[in-house]
């Protein structure tokens, strides 16, 4: 067949529908008038021709119709007929479109969001780079098989050696003070290997990326820096002139060689950066010694490789693997036991995938659990719809309509209802992905986070939509093709035959419902728990009443001895404040959202066993700051003013550190190697929680700030008060004006906020299934209610003769509860099993976003807490009684006479 | 048609209007008329058949339709056959023959 004839006839039947049907007529008209002429020709009279001319034609509409039937464009029209039919029955039921119109976008719009997120956290490949298939994160693995980061010099190493990988570039991601010292802004930027924009593909918007002039590894050679298209548009204004300006990054002046394209930003997913600046800048920018690039132990990149085309990611691995290995026996003071590995970009544990994945994958499974149970209610809705459109459906069945085109006609109904479900659904995901922000904890850069729809998310809200529609429908849909005839037309009632076996399949529906519910309930109740019990561990030191700051002295062009000096001048001036208790300042920040850093330790007396990890936390304090966080000494003394640069070097340790490797005796007067020297130890402090409030008891050693204290390390300063420690803010903003003015005061914040930041994503993660959970639950309850609602009237009439024979009105209302327990007991029944299986997965998730750390896990013990699951089976069975309630109410307040005349 | 020629298929109704057609122009009477002839009264085209195929094969573009005036001054659609009409007639008529004279040997034999 033409296919164009064919095309032009579908439009014009459809198009000039009212010119085709009356030349049709026309022509049909003329057939039996020139019939009835053959006729009359023939003898007979004309009025008797007629009437045998048309009996002998066959019925006229019928020929109609089968002309209609065989047209081009039957099939499209037929559809258009069920699409019409269908809006009319929905707004002749308005209340129930609109429920399900409303349900169907919860559950479909929250499983978009969820898959949104998951999308471009964990399956987005990188932004603009070339190939990003072929690119691998390269990790450092200790002993115990944990991911760190990788140092510059095993960097080098890694970039000079391996033969299957085409380039292996590394990055720094750190904030950056850019602009003069009053209006400097913070800007979170990349300290990168030269080749970085080379081994990733990037190509430059305006002029060049670095190229092989800066892949040298001389520190300080490389005064220039690449700034973002966001950046650029937000700070030059699009110049196109911004290329050879220079840029004031950390009081030194760098020249802009080039702007990133616009959709680059980085090399963390979904991290938004906006200035790469070459790491043998780092020095200069940031007052670290140009030895300390060098030290192997430094581990502080991120490295990226890009696999050569043909090259799997076994083979890399093993070549790696086979050189970590030659090179932990070379350097075996600094990489001994360590190994490396490649990962996927998208399992790489640093940034906010690793963050992230957990929660995301839950989320993603609760919404999926949400949209079942709007299917399953969807489903019920209908199946009642459908008992009172029998009559309907037979008729139409007695009329000639095929069984076919009813079950088409169902299912059309519902996929306009899921369509429109899946509309408003999307409209809000965009918005509502953009509330992933609140998921990542302050002081981290925003997230990037695409709001455009993209295709991969608009498939799969399709995709749902086909499985909303085929689940809720499928049922109801055979169902009304299988409706009998008689039986149907015969039948006064309301109840069928087929009745009874509707009230089943909503039954099972209702107890698939409650057990769904059940199961997010307890998925919820768990993470609520677990994250109570985090936050109400004592962290072992009191961060109450103390204001934390943060001061980036480098950006100020201080050098070591000069930031030294400002830390004892505020120190002073702020204890002579009025309402100031402690103060004290140190490297690292407790419990805090950036990880300890550790140092690989030798101590004296002690062997360690083959593999073991010697890495022990620290943190590089003031004197008072064990004073401050109220951290008591068990043993020994604290650091004094006498623990200067001159004098010998000392140590505290904790009583885990002392355990290990003092097998609990007196750690006093021990001595331990660490950051390159022989250290005494002069007391024994207190265990604390370090890294996450969740940890086991860890190891942990304190030096002096003073004897340890190095430029490449971060500075957290710290004021106890009597009352609001944010009353503080301003005073410390003063005298630190007074003594420099230049200085900003960074990240200032309560310490309990901070310390009660490692447990963000568990907090949201924790809201968000409370939110679904509740929303299962009002769903199944809804699901119920409708059954029983149901249930009530069709039995309206039994009830009536119960009453007139001499039941009491509690009777009835026993009668219709008990019959909701049934149902919502069954289901949580089937819940129980269900949650049990699920929350084994559950069990094995992990809350941490760096190795090394001690991951909060939701594991033993917690998982199999009665008290949750009895909780929510108890509190579920509430749902279920009270939602029966009504029903059951008017059951009760039936009067009996009404009811036994009611058809 | 009666019972016993109603499961003739739908390709052979087809050959038989694009025969009865031929040159000329035709309406829907005159072309069950014709068919009726030149089959020698074997086949009676009813217009519960006849007027679906007309149309479909209108569509198919094998025949093109206009309105013109009858014998007796009425108004009626008149059929002739296309370019593609006078192919497909031509290749269906061939085919026939062969499937007639493959049938008839078949028959033939013992």
């Amino acid at each position: 067949m033409n296919l164009g004839a064919r095309i032009w006839s579908i439009i014009r039947n459809l198009a000039f529908r009212h010119k085709t049907e009356n030349d049709l007529d026309g022509e049909l008209r003329a057939y039996v008038d020139m019939l009835a002429d053959e006729k009359v020709a023939a003898g007979m009279s004309p009025s008797e021709a007629r009437r045998s001319a048309l009996v002998e034609f066959g019925g006229v509409e019928q020929v109609r119709q089968a002309v209609r039937d065989r047209r081009a464009g039957a099939g499209l029209e037929s559809l258009w007929q069920d699409v019409r039919y269908g809006l009319r029955t929905m707004a002749r039921n308005p209340g129930f479109a609109i429920l399900a119109v409303l349900m169907l976008a919860v559950g479909i719009g929250a499983s978009t969001t969820a898959f949104d997120w998951m999308d471009q956290i964990l399956l987005r490949p990188l932004d603009g780079v070339t190939q990003p298939q072929n690119l691998v994160a390269l990790v450092s693995t200790t002993a115990n098989h944990a991911y760190v980061p990788i140092s510059y010099p095993d960097y080098q190493d890694f970039r000079d050696r391996l033969r299957l990988v085409e380039g292996v570039a590394v990055a720094h991601p750190t904030a950056l003070s850019v602009g003069k010292e009053e209006r400097a802004e913070r800007v979170w930027g990349e300290l990168v290997s030269g080749n970085f924009f080379a081994v990733l593909g990037v190509k430059p918007e305006l002029g060049r990326m670095f190229s092989s002039a800066e892949y040298g590894d001389k520190p300080g050679a490389f005064p220039v820096a690449v700034i973002s298209d966001r950046f650029w548009r937000t700070h030059y204004g699009s110049d196109p002139r911004v290329v050879g300006r220079t840029i004031r990054v950390n009081s030194h002046e760098l020249t802009i060689i080039g702007v990133a394209p616009p959709d680059f930003h980085g090399s963390l997913t979904a991290e938004a950066y906006d200035l790469w600046v070459p790491y043998m800048e780092q020095p200069m920018l940031n007052g670290v010694e140009a030895w300390m690039l060098r030290d192997r132990g430094n581990r502080n990149m991120l490295a990226i490789a890009r696999l050569k085309t043909g090259v799997t990611l076994g083979q890399a691995q093993e070549e790696l693997s086979a050189l970590a290995g030659r090179m932990a026996v070379a350097d075996a003071d600094m990489d001994q036991g360590m190994g490396a590995t490649l990962l996927p970009l998208s399992e790489s544990p640093f940034g906010p995938q690793g963050l992230l994945a957990g929660p995301l994958r839950i989320l993603m499974g609760i919404s999926v659990l949400l949209l079942l149970i709007v299917c399953a209610n969807v489903a019920s809705l209908l199946l009642a719809r459908a008992t009172a459109r029998e009559r309907e459906f037979s008729t139409r069945l007695a009329l000639g309509a095929g069984r076919w085109r009813l079950i088409r006609q169902v299912l059309t109904e519902i996929l306009l209802l899921t369509g429109i479900g899946a509309a408003l659904g999307i409209v809000s995901v965009p918005w509502l992905s953009r509330t992933l922000q609140l998921l990542m904890p302050p002081g981290q850069p925003t997230l990037d986070l695409n709001t455009r729809l993209n295709l991969h998310v608009l498939i799969f809200t399709a995709g749902l939509c086909v499985l909303a529609t085929v689940s809720a429908g499928v049922i109801p849909a055979l169902q009304s093709g299988r409706t009998e005839l008689s039986a149907r037309i015969n039948e006064g009632g309301r109840s069928g035959v087929a009745g009874r076996g509707r009230h089943r399949l909503r039954s099972i529906l209702v107890i698939s419902e409650v057990a769904l519910a059940l199961v997010a309930l307890v998925c919820a109740g768990l993470f609520v728990r677990a994250f109570e019990e985090a936050r109400g561990i004592n962290p072992g030191f009191d961060p109450n009443h103390v204001l934390l700051t943060q001061f980036y002295l480098a950006t100020n062009g201080y050098n070591l001895e000069q930031r030294k000096e400002f830390c004892r001048q505020l120190g002073e001036k702020m204890m002579s404040a009025p309402g100031v208790v402690d103060v004290a300042w140190s490297d690292g920040v407790p419990l805090s959202f950036e990880p300890s850093w550790w140092e690989d330790l030798e101590v004296r007396g002690y062997v360690p066993l083959p593999g073991e990890n010697m890495k022990i936390f620290r943190n590089v304090v003031s004197p008072d700051y064990l004073k401050l966080m109220r951290i008591p000494l068990m043993t020994g003394r604290n650091f004094t003013e006498q623990d200067n640069e001159k004098s010998e070097l000392v140590m505290i340790v904790n009583q885990t550190f002392a355990q290990r490797f003092f097998a609990g005796q007196d750690p006093v007067g021990r001595h331990v190697r660490g950051f390159g020297e022989w250290f005494t130890v002069v007391g024994e402090a207190r265990d604390s929680k370090y890294n996450y409030l969740g940890e086991s008891p860890t190891p942990y050693f304190y030096v002096p700030f003073r004897q340890i204290y190095r430029a490449d390390m971060q500075l957290a300063f710290y004021v106890k008060v009597h009352g609001d420690s944010g009353a503080m803010l301003p005073i410390l903003r003063n005298k630190v004006r007074e003594i420099d003015p230049n200085v900003t005061v960074f990240d200032a914040m309560p310490l309990q906020e901070s310390v009660g930041a490692t447990l963000y994503p568990q907090k949201l993660a924790a809201t968000l299934l409370m939110i679904l959970g509740a929303l299962a639950v009002l769903l199944a309850a809804l699901g119920l209610y409708s059954v029983m609602a149901y249930a009530v009237v069709q039995r309206t009439q039994e009830i009536g003769i119960r009453m007139a024979l001499g039941a009491r009105r509690i009777d009835v209302l026993g009668m219709v509860e008990w019959q909701a327990l049934i149902l919502t007991g069954a289901g949580l029944a089937v819940g129980m099993v269900l949650a049990l299986a699920c929350s084994r997965s559950l069990a094995s998730l992990s809350f941490t976003d760096s190795a090394m750390g001690g991951g909060v896990t939701l594991a033993g013990e917690k998982v199999m807490n009665p008290l949750i699951y009895a909780g929510a089976a108890v509190f579920l069975a509430a749902v279920g009684a009270l939602a029966a309630l009504l029903p059951a109410h008017r059951a009760a307040s039936v009067e009996p006479m009404r009811a036994l005349r009611t058809d | 048609m009666d019972s016993r020629q109603s499961n003739l298929l739908q390709g052979t109704l087809d050959l038989l209007i694009l025969k009865a057609i031929g040159r000329r122009e035709l309406h829907g009477l005159g072309v069950s008329r014709r068919i009726e002839q030149i089959t020698q009264g074997t086949f009676q085209v009813k217009p519960g058949s006849l007027f679906p195929a007309l149309h479909r094969m209108e569509e198919a573009g094998w025949l093109s339709s206009s309105w013109g005036e009858s014998e007796n001054n009425r108004r009626a659609r008149y059929y002739r056959l296309t370019k593609a009409g006078q192919r497909q007639l031509g290749e269906e008529a061939a085919q026939w023959t062969k499937v007639a004279a493959a049938m008839t040997s078949a028959l033939k034999a013992t």
